[in-house]
């Protein structure tokens, strides 16, 4: 039997992905990651010992570079054509601290 | 004759060349269908006039100085984008509030080369928000109704590309497929839908979903249409490290015929709970074409497909959680006013910019990849993806190409799946091609005898083998003939 | 609070190391074609992919790649031929895609190690090696003639990306506390960064400082970084724990930063050994948290408290193909690997016969080094003769030069090494006095000119001649009886007046040596 998330647990979550939930929200968010939590059993169901896993669908590609040779970028009005808030050629944002766990 | 809406790719062509019509009159007599008919359908997010305009002048100047043969395989071939595929100008909404606002600053690989190639760019479709989803019913925007019953669902996510293909809005539209995104919506609105091989087609440009399962391939009423895409948008970019180079003739293939062909079937998935007895039905008798027409039909197993959906639903939310980071209201995207702390404006901007679907999808890709979780749920299902590659391998020994159903169903009815584990049951028959990589199209054929409504069958190739499936979908067309337009959009009825 | 040699008679301090440096010899960035460029306009070298904007993909840049990898090589790691990168996910305004994109349990390079020379003063704040003989060890220290070496091991360096930078506005001084709002640029987010992490072999603040330093010159000889700590190319973070002398557990550490120089490196450190200590002396508690270090006030201050571990939900990136190097390509880089100061200075000593000292400081700055070379190779036959005075005037004259001014530069700099080596020859062929060689040493520079002009136009040639010289130091004498007086009664001291009364009569022309070996004569007869 897979442990359930508790509401605290997946307040915990949103937190941690900075999604902000209503109470209501955050009941239903607990019912379904949990019913689709219990879904993803079947893995951890195999004998997978000694099965290596494979993180690139690619085959045998490797060592894919680049030459280090400048490419045009954005001029600064391109850069910050969708900022919502913009002072002095940068990204404006609110204080960083007083907020949040970082 | 005048250019119409049922016309494909090389009519249009052929229409072209011999003056019967201009590009420019294929590009106003498609606005004006779009105008009049996307009102029932809501597949166009939004119009690019100016840029189809100024593509189908270039197209009617080649032609008038004897340079349209330099022109690529869709030349004055009327297009359309998934809305997650950038194209400078123009906004890339994912059908997310999160993005309503946003402007693309730069073009997708697929976008730009589907335009050098000739097609004609009409606008951009709606899909699920982010590509989350098999029906668009979670596009911020309103959903996309299925052409041939506007009550029910066109599939997802790609729902737009397919809706208005089927109705005739475009005739080649571009989608992208992470769990069977392209094929399913193609079964359910009854055309051609191909999910090309994981580093066929650049991804560069298109909005990440789950990164080592995005695939971008084209949607078209005919195997030739969607394969003068292929030809089209295939091949390496230096822009994506993961794309390769690949030598592919994907026209000549649909010429090879089936001839010798052995095409692999599986017991598991013909008996498997949930398929329907009509979409069965259908399947089978493809297969039965597919013997009839040359083609050696032979079992193969895959023994793992089981564990297929529940390792997409692992790696798709990790990758999606991670993807789905940047939109943090700094840089771009919604941002919500009036707060102090960019803490609080994190959280406020990302719980109005994002729906359920993509909140569940993030959240539970957070959960999955937390300590002591990761190693339960996310390594494991990576090493179930080996075992999947490895059956798919085994299988291919023995085939050339597998023939499987795309979807257990037909299209429902909007609102009749709201669980949203139910929902994602829709994609069993195709999310295991996304983990292991290789290819798979969804081909018409016919109706299901229940409700009357379209049912695809999907073929399924070897990584980098595409145009296997293409040789076996070019001899299922040839008994099924091309999809036809749905009926009640059929050209001619409505303003042509 | 004690002083830090009081503190390490009864401590022992555990320092592990964490030195991140900016690729910043590459053309672009780590991986998009953006030109890296420190102080361009806000946001001026930015693109999708290092914006972050929804659809772009990385791309590496091969050259960074080869830099780890040669860094690797330099610092004795072992090249791992097949490793990934990974991403570590949380989220940060400087970050444009809320992740970095680092590298994982296995990095292009790992378990190497440098061996750190420790003399002087600082050999002195390791108290635990008295009594040790040279060529005696203990742990990782071998003991020297005058000092010991330290063999300090090098856990890993993996390659990584550079945030963005922000500037804090509406608080004090540009901090983030009390800051009302923060302005982020990103022409510095993907700059290509190797973060190297030493195993905690470090004992004391100059060990630290020298494997800073000694890190810093192999980065500079191997050309990958130009390693300002100043503009924060070249950063390090010190990990510190005390523990009772002759224990062996470990105790809880603190994460300093803003060490920004060597000074600060080592001050930091000391501080914060101190710090500790009285902590625990009194009976207090040290927690594991994050502290900064503020040169201006000398204390360390909490930037944040580590209640749990940092989750940062790291997976591979599956938008980046996996590495498998080939030895081919790793010995292809090998041989791109120049002369590290070690060999070098270890070939000075040999070829030219200069002190350890002379030979290591001489390598710390390449321009040093090189100058020597060129002034070498120039000097033909008389080399051996040349070479310890060229390499005082390079470590002395020359690198107290570069030190005082930021923006000579020696390679453009009219003192070339053939006028040095006509310089010191000068000197050593007594032609011109060491004092007049100085003010040769800054005309040359301020005037490019041959050093000889300079000499022909100043008239400075010195004055040897003893029958020349014995004139002037009787008049000297003649003119200075009650010195003269003062001196015979034993106040030898005098003996300087009357140099300088001589150089004057002669206008700094004079041989001292020659009039120093008259003057005694003559008062002493």
């Amino acid at each position: 039997m897979t442990q359930q998330l508790t509401e605290r647990d997946v307040r915990d979550i949103a937190t941690y992905a900075r999604i902000g939930l209503t109470d209501e929200e955050l009941a239903q968010m607990t019912v379904d990651l949990n019913s689709i939590i219990e879904t993803l059993k079947p893995i951890t169901e195999f004998d997978l010992e000694s099965v290596d896993p494979t993180f690139h669908p690619i085959g045998g590609l490797s060592n894919v570079m680049r030459e280090d040779v400048e490419v045009p970028g954005f001029t600064q009005e391109q850069a910050l054509s969708n900022a919502p808030k913009q002072q002095d050629g940068s990204f404006l944002i609110p204080a960083i601290l007083g907020g949040g766990d970082q | 004759m005048a250019y119409n809406a049922n016309m494909n790719v090389a009519d249009i062509r052929a229409g072209l060349l011999a003056g019967d019509f201009t590009a420019r009159e294929v590009a106003e007599a498609s606005f004006k269908r779009i105008e009049e008919l996307d009102g029932e359908v809501h597949a166009f997010l939004e119009l690019t006039k100016d840029a189809a305009f100024e593509q189908a002048a270039k197209i009617d100047e080649a032609l008038a100085n004897g340079t349209f043969d330099e022109m690529g395989p869709l030349a004055g071939v009327p297009v359309a984008f998934k809305d997650n595929m950038n194209y400078e100008g123009t906004h890339t909404t994912c059908s997310s509030l999160m993005l309503e606002n946003y402007v693309s600053p730069y073009t997708a690989t697929c976008v730009a080369k589907t335009i050098e190639a000739g097609g004609i760019p009409l606008g951009k479709l709606n899909m699920d928000e982010f590509a989350f989803g098999s029906s668009t019913e979670t596009s911020a925007f309103g959903p996309t109704k299925n052409p041939w019953d506007l009550e029910r669902v066109p599939g997802g996510s790609s729902g737009g590309s397919a809706a208005s293909v089927a109705a005739g809005l475009a005739c080649v539209t571009l989608g992208s497929d992470t769990g069977g995104s392209i094929r399913q919506p193609a079964a359910f609105c009854g055309i051609v839908g191909v999910k090309p091989t994981y580093g066929m087609v650049s991804r560069y440009g298109v909005v990440a979903f789950g990164s080592s399962l995005d695939q971008v391939g084209p949607f078209a009423r005919s195997v030739r249409d969607a394969a003068a895409a292929m030809d089209a948008i295939c091949g390496h970019d230096p822009m994506d490290c993961t794309s390769q180079y690949v030598k592919a003739d994907f026209r000549a293939a649909c010429e090879q015929g089936v001839e010798g062909m052995r095409i692999g079937v599986v017991p598991g998935f013909m008996n498997a709970p949930g398929l329907t007895d009509e979409v069965k039905a259908r399947v089978s008798e493809a297969t039965e074409a597919l013997r009839e027409a040359g083609a050696e039909i032979v079992e193969v197993e895959l023994p793992h497909a089981d564990a297929a959906i529940s390792a997409y639903y692992v790696l798709g939310p990790c990758e999606a959680f991670s993807n789905l980071a940047r939109f943090d209201s700094v840089r771009y995207g919604y941002c919500a006013e009036g707060h102090k702390d960019l803490g609080s404006q994190y959280e406020a901007s990302r719980a109005a910019g994002f729906g359920m679907e993509a909140k569940r999808r993030i959240m539970l890709g957070s959960y999955l990849l937390s300590s002591g979780v990761y190693e339960k749920y996310y390594y494991p299902a990576q090493q179930v993806r080996t075992l999947i590659t490895q059956d798919y391998q085994a299988a291919y020994e023995k085939c050339d190409v597998i023939l499987a159903p795309t979807s257990p169903r037909t299209a429902f009815k909007f609102g009749e799946i709201g669980d949203p584990v139910e929902m994602h049951l829709s994609d069993i028959f195709t999310v295991s091609i996304n983990i292991a990589g290789n290819g798979g199209m969804s081909v018409p054929c016919g109706l299901g005898s229940d409700t009357g409504l379209p049912v695809g069958v999907q073929l399924i190739a070897p990584q980098f083998k595409d145009e296997n499936m293409f040789r076996a979908a070019a001899a299922l067309e040839a008994v099924y003939g091309a999809a036809p337009i749905a009926p009640d959009f059929a050209a001619g009825k409505a303003g042509e | 609070m004690k002083k830090l040699e009081e503190v390490l008679q009864d401590w022992e301090a555990v320092i592990g190391l964490e030195i991140h440096a900016e690729l910043t010899t590459l053309n672009t960035k780590m991986f998009c074609g953006c030109k890296l460029e420190f102080g361009a306009d806000p946001n001026t070298h930015t693109c999708p992919i290092c914006l972050g904007l929804p659809g772009a993909l990385p791309v590496p840049n091969k050259a960074a790649i080869e830099s780890i990898v040669l860094a690797g090589l330099a610092t004795n790691c072992d090249i791992e031929k097949h490793s990934m990168f990974y991403r570590k996910n949380y989220m940060y305004p400087d970050m444009a895609k809320n992740f970095q994109t680092t590298q994982g349990p296995v990095a292009f390079c790992m378990r190497g190690h440098l061996d750190l020379e420790v003399d002087g003063a600082g050999a002195k704040e390791r108290i635990d090696l008295d009594g040790l003989k040279p060529g005696e060890s203990q742990g990782n220290v071998t003991a020297t003639e005058d000092g010991y070496v330290a063999h300090v091991g090098i856990t890993r360096i993996h390659m990584e990306e550079d945030a963005g930078k922000m500037v804090h506005i509406g608080g004090d001084e540009g901090r983030i506390a009390g800051a009302t709002h923060s302005l982020v640029d990103y022409n510095r987010a993907g700059t290509p960064l190797i973060e190297l992490v030493t195993e905690p072999d470090l004992r004391t603040p100059e060990e630290a400082r020298l494997f800073m330093q000694k890190l810093r010159q192999i980065y500079l000889a191997i050309g990958i970084s130009d390693c300002s700590m100043e503009e924060g190319s070249m950063r390090c973070d010190g990990n510190v724990s005390l523990r009772r002398r002759g224990s062996t557990g470990l105790g809880v550490k603190t994460e300093l930063k803003n060490m920004n120089s060597f000074k600060n490196l080592h001050d930091g450190l000391a501080y914060e050994i101190c710090r500790q200590a009285q902590v625990l002396e009194e009976g207090g508690q040290i927690y594991q948290e994050t502290r900064h270090w503020d040169p201006s006030a000398k204390r360390t201050i909490v930037m944040r408290v580590k209640e749990t571990a940092d989750d940062y939900r790291l997976f591979p990136e599956p938008d980046l193909a996996p590495y498998d190097l080939t030895d081919e390509w790793i010995d292809g880089v090998r041989a791109k690997l120049p002369e590290l100061p070690d060999q070098k200075a270890a070939r000075y000593q040999k070829c030219f016969g200069l002190s350890a000292y002379d030979a290591r400081h001489l390598v710390e700055h390449r321009a040093t080094s090189n100058f020597f070379e060129k002034g070498m190779e120039l000097a033909g036959d008389k080399a051996s003769k040349l070479a310890k005075p060229l390499a005082n005037l390079a470590i002395n004259d020359i690198t107290a030069r570069m030190n005082a001014d930021e923006s000579f530069n020696l390679a453009e700099c009219p003192l070339t090494p053939a006028r040095a080596i006509e310089l010191v020859e000068l000197i050593a062929t007594d032609a011109i006095s060491s004092k007049q060689g100085k003010e040769v040493f800054a005309a040359v520079i301020d005037e490019d000119k041959d050093p000889s002009a300079i000499v022909d136009e100043r008239g400075m040639k010195q004055v040897s001649d003893t029958s020349a010289i014995e004139a002037v130091v009787d008049a000297v004498i003649a003119a200075n009886p009650d010195e003269v007086a003062r001196y015979k009664e034993g106040n030898t001291k005098l003996i300087g007046f009357f140099v300088g009364q001589c150089m004057k009569e002669m206008r700094g022309q004079g041989n001292p040596k020659v009039i120093n070996q008259l003057l005694a004569k003559k008062l002493n007869a």
